[in-house]
């Protein structure tokens, strides 16, 4: 657990970058601190493993104030990556994230297998990759690298200042995605500084919202969307709060599973035509035997071919008209725009039928309380 | 098309054509007559030097790089070497029957054969023609081994040939054999003033960078003083350090050692209150300021730099004069140190590098401090039997010329070629400690890198090659200022020189030159590659 009580920082020649930050990190959790240039986001963080002094109050790392240790033993016990990544060009990737375990007295052969298994929590094949130098990487890899030696001793605490900043944006959202991966493997207690607020909302499991060196609003990113506290936050977070909240759910969570309309390619049109009626709507998906969407047929497509289903169905494929279950929320409502459905099958990765999905029951979604429910409930 | 092909086939063809090949002189003084290549009648073989020249000017054009590459490399060393044998066999030719060439009656007693400006050309050019089948081969990706030995193949060719007598009829080799054990016994000085100058300017140019790179407030001053030294011409410094020296020399040790103090503390205070002031100061005033910091500087320094030098001279002198110069304590002091080196290396620090770096790394500063420890360690030696002391009564009477400090002689050409050597290694200490990545150091910083760790580990290793280019530099720099000591006794390569200008003999100048310039081009490819086996892989640029 990190905790700053009513940390100060001023600099010598007056300026105060942080003013009175009182905040805990709960263990295992990533809290992100962002805020707008300047508001001390990057100052607190190096606060904590004392590369900047503390003005006044303190910063306690497991109960302990943080000043108690010497500064290069807390710094070894503590994870560190920043954006520009700072890898050391004339070491192998192997040396480089064996720094910390070597500066520990660890052996050789207890360094060389955590070495291996660190390339390989990364996505980097360690055979390959072991005796690389950092030239030859690229950006991306260099960043697995970067995050594989912020972890090489084992820390409990990790400390990363905008580490994908410097990524390009396809490369960045796959590393997100693997290190949320991670994370759920390893439980770190990280501190995460960032300027983008979709990646506070992605990465944070709660977000610290910094002005001007004082907190605004310290609370999960779905409170946060919610009920954004003051003006400050809610221009902060964006117009289109309401979408990003819808970022944070999954499709199956909230599709209709149990009531689908649905037909088979081998029933007749009289079936169709039932099953239409029975719920309501005006279409109904067409699945072949293994349960694979094959496309829709409508009411308009019954009349002109009254006799085959198969002429009166529109035939499409799963990946044009249906969404993962795995989506989020977000994702469906703009492939729901984007093709003009009020209802979207969704699909597994396979293809199959498993659910369907409104566009009303996501904007019910977004303005009601569900999220208050999750947060009694929790 | 290999421009640097057509222009080595140029150079050696228009040599040959317009400039002599030969010149043959009845003694070493008188100016001879010379001979173009096109002028050896009846003998075609001379024309193949001719067509050689030629060949690279037509493969130039040749599209397919890698055999362009061979082909340039091969016609290249032909050329070379015929260009250094074939006039010799003239040259015989010409001794035992000169009167054909020089007309009847000529009286030669003591003829020499002079190469001259074609066949320096047609050497230069077949040089030029090997380095741009190098540049082809190294396109065409041909591993670097072989690349590097068949471009050598030439001179080594043409070492053996030379030390199996072939080249004797050149009267470069005459005069070589006249003045062979001088000549050895120059070389000798020269490499150890440049030696020494090296290794002391490297213990002080390389801490007073380091420095510099610490405190960005004393940088500039440093940084001023080394450069104001650096532009006071080596004759003029020699010369300016005749006179102190001097006089210093017949002084009591104390008074001068006053004096050193004296100035030193006012060059300090100087220094210190620009620093301090700095700031405050308007910029016009802040400049004169900083110039008379860095004069005041350059006095002390100087002196400092004289003081050590002295002693290492003290040495030097034991060493050649008596004769006892003990290798024996020199590489025993290496290997300890070496093996100290390492055993501490693998203790303590981390270990980035491979087997080998670490033992060339090891081994050249081992180096270092052994040439220091073993020189000290004679010097207690010497001075063991009163040899410093001898005759005086006490160390009050003790004079700066029985340490073997005057105004002439080795002393201020050590300290003159230490002064010059400060420049490059300062400035590269400070700008390749400062340009080390600042991210670098601070996830460095952040990981839990002591100041000790980030300093070996990452600052040093980084800055590696930039400092090794300024000792490599200064190297160069060194052989060729040490040319001009001969001007105030101190011996080396420049006596040659200086006689060979006075006696107008080329064949003297060039028995000094030569000899000078193999040993600036060995130092350099040998710092090369020294560096090249201490640098790490991941940092190492690509050399042509």
């Amino acid at each position: 657990m990190i905790e700053f009580q009513n940390v100060v920082k001023r600099f010598p020649d007056g300026f105060q970058a942080v003013k009175g930050l009182d905040l805990k990190v709960h263990d295992g959790e990533i809290c992100v601190f962002i805020g707008p240039s300047g508001c001390g986001k990057t100052t607190s963080m190096r606060m904590v493993n004392r590369l900047l002094s503390i003005t006044e109050g303190k910063i306690l790392v497991d109960g302990r104030d943080n000043r108690d240790f010497p500064a290069e033993e807390l710094r070894r016990k503590i994870g560190y990556a920043i954006q520009q990544i700072g890898l050391f060009p004339h070491f192998t990737v192997l040396d480089n994230i064996a720094v910390v375990p070597r500066m520990l007295g660890w052996d050789d052969d207890r360094i060389r297998k955590r070495v291996d298994d660190l390339l390989e929590l990364v996505g980097l094949d360690p055979d390959i990759n072991r005796e690389k130098y950092p030239r030859q990487l690229s950006g991306g890899q260099q960043q697995r690298v970067g995050v594989a030696r912020a972890l090489g001793a084992d820390p409990p605490i990790m400390l990363m200042d905008e580490p994908f900043g410097a990524i390009d944006p396809i490369t960045r959202e796959v590393l997100q995605e693997e290190f949320l991966q991670i994370q759920k493997e390893i439980s770190k207690t990280i501190i995460f500084v960032t300027h983008d607020i979709d990646e506070a909302i992605k990465m944070g499991d709660r977000i610290a919202i910094l002005r001007d060196g004082s907190l605004e609003q310290y609370d999960t990113p779905d409170n946060i969307l919610a009920h954004p506290k003051d003006r400050f936050v809610r221009d902060f977070v964006g117009a289109d709060r309401a979408l990003k909240r819808l970022g944070l759910i999954r499709v199956h969570e909230l599709m209709d599973a149990d009531v689908i309309p649905r037909v088979r390619l081998r029933d007749d049109v009289a079936r169709a035509r039932e099953v239409i009626k029975e719920h309501g709507g005006r279409s109904a998906f067409v699945v072949d035997d293994e349960g694979v969407l094959k496309g829709w047929v409508d009411l308009d497509g019954i009349r002109q071919s009254p006799n085959s289903l198969v002429e009166a169905m529109m035939e499409a494929d799963y990946q044009e008209i249906g969404v993962r279950k795995n989506n989020t929320a977000r994702e469906a409502l703009s492939a729901m725009v984007a093709r003009g459905f009020r209802i979207t099958p969704v699909v597994d990765r396979q293809g199959k039928l498993v659910g369907s999905i409104t566009v009303q029951a996501l904007q019910d979604l977004a303005l009601q309380g569900w999220a208050d429910e999750e947060a009694e409930a929790k | 098309m290999n421009r640097i092909a057509m222009l080595g086939g140029l150079v050696a063809g228009l040599g040959f054509f317009f400039l002599p090949l030969l010149n043959l002189k009845p003694n070493r003084l008188a100016s001879g007559t010379s001979f173009n290549l096109l002028e050896f009648q009846g003998d075609d073989r001379y024309l193949i030097l001719f067509i050689l020249a030629l060949v690279p000017l037509v493969l130039a054009f040749r599209d397919e790089v890698s055999s362009r590459g061979w082909l340039l490399i091969g016609s290249g060393t032909l050329l070379f070497l015929l260009t250094l044998i074939l006039p010799a066999t003239a040259g015989q030719m010409l001794l035992l029957d000169p009167e054909p060439f020089l007309g009847e009656g000529a009286f030669i007693r003591n003829p020499r054969i002079l190469p001259s400006g074609g066949f320096a050309l047609g050497l230069v050019g077949a040089y030029i023609t090997i380095f741009a089948g190098g540049r082809d081969l190294q396109r065409s990706e041909v591993a670097p081994w072989l690349r590097s030995a068949v471009s050598w193949f030439a001179p080594l060719v043409a070492l053996v040939l030379l030390v199996n007598g072939r080249f004797d009829v050149y009267s470069i080799m005459v005069e070589f054999y006249a003045n062979g054990a001088a000549l050895e016994q120059k070389f000798v000085e020269h490499l150890m003033f440049v030696f020494i100058a090296l290794a002391v300017g490297f213990v002080v140019g390389v801490g007073l960078g380091l420095w510099a790179s610490r405190d960005e407030r004393v940088a500039p001053v440093i940084l001023y003083a080394v450069g104001i030294i650096q532009t006071i011409p080596s004759l003029a410094l020699f010369g300016v350090l005749l006179v102190p020296l001097a006089r210093l020399g017949d002084r009591s040790f104390l008074p001068t050692f006053g004096f050193f103090a004296v100035s030193a503390v006012v060059a300090v205070a100087i220094g210190a209150s620009y620093v301090l002031l700095a700031g405050r100061l308007p910029s016009k005033l802040r400049l004169a300021h900083l110039l008379l910091t860095a004069v005041t500087a350059a006095v002390p320094l100087a002196l400092l730099v004289g003081v050590l030098v002295s002693f290492v001279f003290r040495l030097a002198n034991v060493g050649f004069t008596s004769g006892a110069y003990d290798d024996t304590v020199g590489v025993l002091t290496s290997l300890v140190l070496i093996a100290l080196a390492l055993w501490g290396v693998r203790r303590w620090m981390l270990k980035p590098e491979t087997r080998l770096r670490l033992v060339a790394g090891w081994t050249s500063l081992g180096f270092v401090g052994a040439s220091f420890v073993s020189l000290i360690v004679l010097f207690v030696q010497a001075s063991g039997s009163s040899r410093v002391l001898g005759g005086v009564a006490s160390l009050q009477a003790l004079t700066i010329r029985d340490l073997g400090v005057s105004g002439i002689g080795v002393a201020p050409a050590l300290i003159a070629l230490t002064l010059y050597s400060l420049l490059p290694l300062v400035r590269n200490t400070y700008a390749g400690l400062n340009n080390v990545d600042n991210a670098i150091i601070d996830s460095g910083r952040g990981m839990g890198m002591t100041p000790t760790q980030r300093f070996f580990q990452i600052e040093l290793p980084l800055a590696f090659p930039v400092i090794m280019a300024g000792v490599r530099n200064a190297g160069v720099a060194l052989v060729g200022i040490g040319t001009v000591a001969t001007v105030i006794g101190a011996g080396g390569l420049g006596d040659f020189v200086i006689q060979g200008i006075v006696n107008t003999s080329i064949d003297q100048i060039l028995l000094g030159a030569i000899p000078a310039i193999g040993l600036a081009l060995v130092l350099d490819a040998g710092l090369r590659g020294l560096e090249g086996l201490m640098t790490s892989p991941g940092i190492r640029q690509v050399q042509s």
